[in-house]
């Protein structure tokens, strides 16, 4: 607990340090406005949650993500991996810390997205908070969990910032927070269901909806569990990685 | 108990598509509690890759290494608590972050309470002479002051064995003889270091003991006196119009490596021998030659001097 402490508090130090990790903040609401005028022009009102979600789940992923890979990249470059992981508290622990504290950063997207949506003449209504809201903590944590497990893949990547920023685009369509699954082939349909942004961007729609939201405690639960996945995989693939890099002396390796 | 016991460590590295690289040849070594031990070596001795291993954060491919009793392979959690590394030049500290929040961080990382951080950080500022510039940015910061928080971080955990990876690189004289004054502290304070160098003067000073490296493979594990009479059995002499039948003479003397011209004209005798020096001045003297300055080689050339008496033994 102490290692993911120290992780969370100098990643607070690094925004100030780093304010380029903040980027979806100015990104998000761009995305919303986009969103908001194609679907209104389109007479697509219907669309309006897709328009509010996607943004946010973009700057979400992207933070993330991208600060996974980048927070391995930077380490790297920094010269100081090697002695975090020389250092006593567990590497994992340290590295989840600083991804669940951007990926909780990401929520002031949230709140901007919307802000700039209304400044643009669409207003957003949560019609079920509750499920609204416990939807979004167990995305948190979901999100943090699968960052991760693609953090511990970083590792082995010599530039992870790259790779990270590409990977981002397929997670995008897999996860249907912007074009519904439903208007994907058939065949993505069963990738798209172990994507825990599928789930858990759906019930975040549902909870824009005033139609009552089925299954909700299964389809919470599924992006919980498949989160938990990315978490226990993360930590496994971490400790795999590291004892893999130690033997081929790549850890610092730039 | 030792603080550090290598026994017959290999390490080879294989690159992709290129012949694998030996980096350490079965490399055994002893340290005991609260020695102050120099590790010297040319580039590619090994030397960092040593430390690597010992620090946990390379594996060996063959051989074994323990730190206080503890194997570096299989209790890496018993191992780290007790270790500090400091990896020398510019990288090994976040630039954009304070001194003091660098050595917080690091301080948590080594499992410090609130305000243990706060009370060791301070006194290593301190220590180190850094507390007035404790809320600047690394980056602003010199190469010397650098080095110096880099020490200060390795020292934050406590550590009973010390890693320093060429630790003065750098640093202007002063702070390296103020470093110098802070490792004799530190080996006062019971503590055992490991101490990689090329500077020979640095070893002489600080260390009890130490271990010439080179090509992965321990040539000589001596104390610096033992080791200032290695070198001064490869002193050289350089001298200017000497009669050429003073120097053939010279050139088969026994003790005499090499006789050779200079491009300025200057002739350089090499010897290699104890007592070969004092001979060939004798000759210079009776021969009136006058002009003659004596200097000691630099640690790579005796190292060429050992690697190629090894090599004839071997």
């Amino acid at each position: 607990m102490r290692a993911f402490l120290a992780g969370a508090r100098i990643q607070l130090s690094f925004f100030r340090a780093y304010p380029d990790a903040l980027i979806p903040f100015f990104t998000a609401p761009m995305f919303s406005v986009i969103f908001q005028m194609i679907f209104k022009h389109a007479g697509r009102q219907d669309l309006t949650g897709y328009a509010a979600v996607a943004p946010v789940f973009i700057a979400l992923w992207w933070m993330a993500l991208f600060n996974s890979g980048w927070t391995i990249t930077i380490e790297r470059w920094n010269g100081t991996i090697e002695m975090l992981v020389a250092a006593p508290s567990s590497f994992a622990a340290v590295i989840f810390g600083r991804i669940t504290t951007t990926t909780l950063a990401g929520v002031v997207s949230f709140g901007e997205t919307w802000i700039v949506a209304r400044l643009f003449g669409t207003t957003i209504h949560i019609e079920h908070g509750w499920a609204f809201l416990a939807t979004i903590v167990v995305t948190l944590a979901a999100m943090a969990g699968t960052a991760l497990a693609m953090a511990s893949l970083f590792v082995l990547a010599r530039n992870a910032v790259t790779f990270s920023n590409s990977a981002s685009f397929p997670f995008y369509v897999l996860g249907g927070i912007l074009v519904p699954v439903s208007l994907l082939p058939h065949w993505v349909r069963p990738i798209s269901s172990i994507v825990f942004l599928s789930w858990s961007a759906d019930l975040l729609r549902a909870g824009l909806r005033s139609t009552p939201i089925h299954d909700f405690g299964f389809r919470l639960g599924m992006v919980g569990f498949l989160g938990a996945c990315g978490l226990g995989v993360g930590a496994w693939a971490m400790h795999v990685i590291l004892r893999r890099v130690r033997g081929t002396g790549e850890l610092g390796t730039t | 108990m030792q603080a550090v016991e290598v026994q017959e460590i290999r390490r080879v590295f294989t690159p992709r598509k290129r012949e694998p690289v030996t980096a350490l040849a079965g490399v055994s070594l002893t340290i005991p509690v609260g020695e102050v031990h120099g590790l010297l070596g040319p580039n590619g001795a090994g030397k960092t890759t040593l430390v690597k291993i010992l620090s946990t954060v390379l594996l060996p491919t063959a051989g074994r290494a323990l730190v206080c009793g503890h194997d570096v392979v299989t209790e890496t959690k018993a191992v780290r608590p007790l270790i500090g590394i400091v990896f020398g030049g510019e990288r090994g500290l976040y630039t954009r972050l304070s001194a003091r929040k660098n050595l917080e961080y690091w301080g948590a990382l080594y499992r410090l309470s609130g305000a243990e951080i706060k009370s060791r950080s301070d006194a290593l500022l301190e220590r180190v002479g850094l507390t007035d510039r404790a809320d600047q940015r690394v980056e602003e910061f010199s190469r010397g002051m650098k080095q110096r928080l880099h020490l200060a971080r390795g020292l934050m955990g406590d550590a009973r064995v010390l890693f320093l990876d060429e630790p003065t690189t750098g640093m202007d004289p002063l702070a390296a003889r103020e470093f110098r004054t802070l490792i004799g502290e530190l080996k006062g304070e019971g503590r055992t270091i490991l101490l990689t160098t090329h500077d020979m003067v640095e070893a002489e000073a600080v260390c009890d003991r130490v271990t010439l490296i080179d090509r992965g493979r321990i040539l000589a594990t001596e104390t610096p006196r033992s080791l200032g009479s290695l070198i001064s059995r490869f002193q050289r002499i350089d001298v200017e119009d000497a009669p050429a039948d003073v120097l053939a003479a010279i050139e088969v003397t026994t003790g005499v490596s090499s006789v050779s011209a200079q491009p300025d004209g200057s002739v350089r005798i090499e010897v290699n021998e104890e007592g070969a020096t004092r001979v060939v001045l004798q000759r210079l003297v009776e021969a009136g030659v006058t002009s003659v300055r004596t200097s000691l080689p630099s640690l790579e050339e005796v190292y060429v001097q050992m690697i190629g008496e090894r090599g004839l033994v071997v």
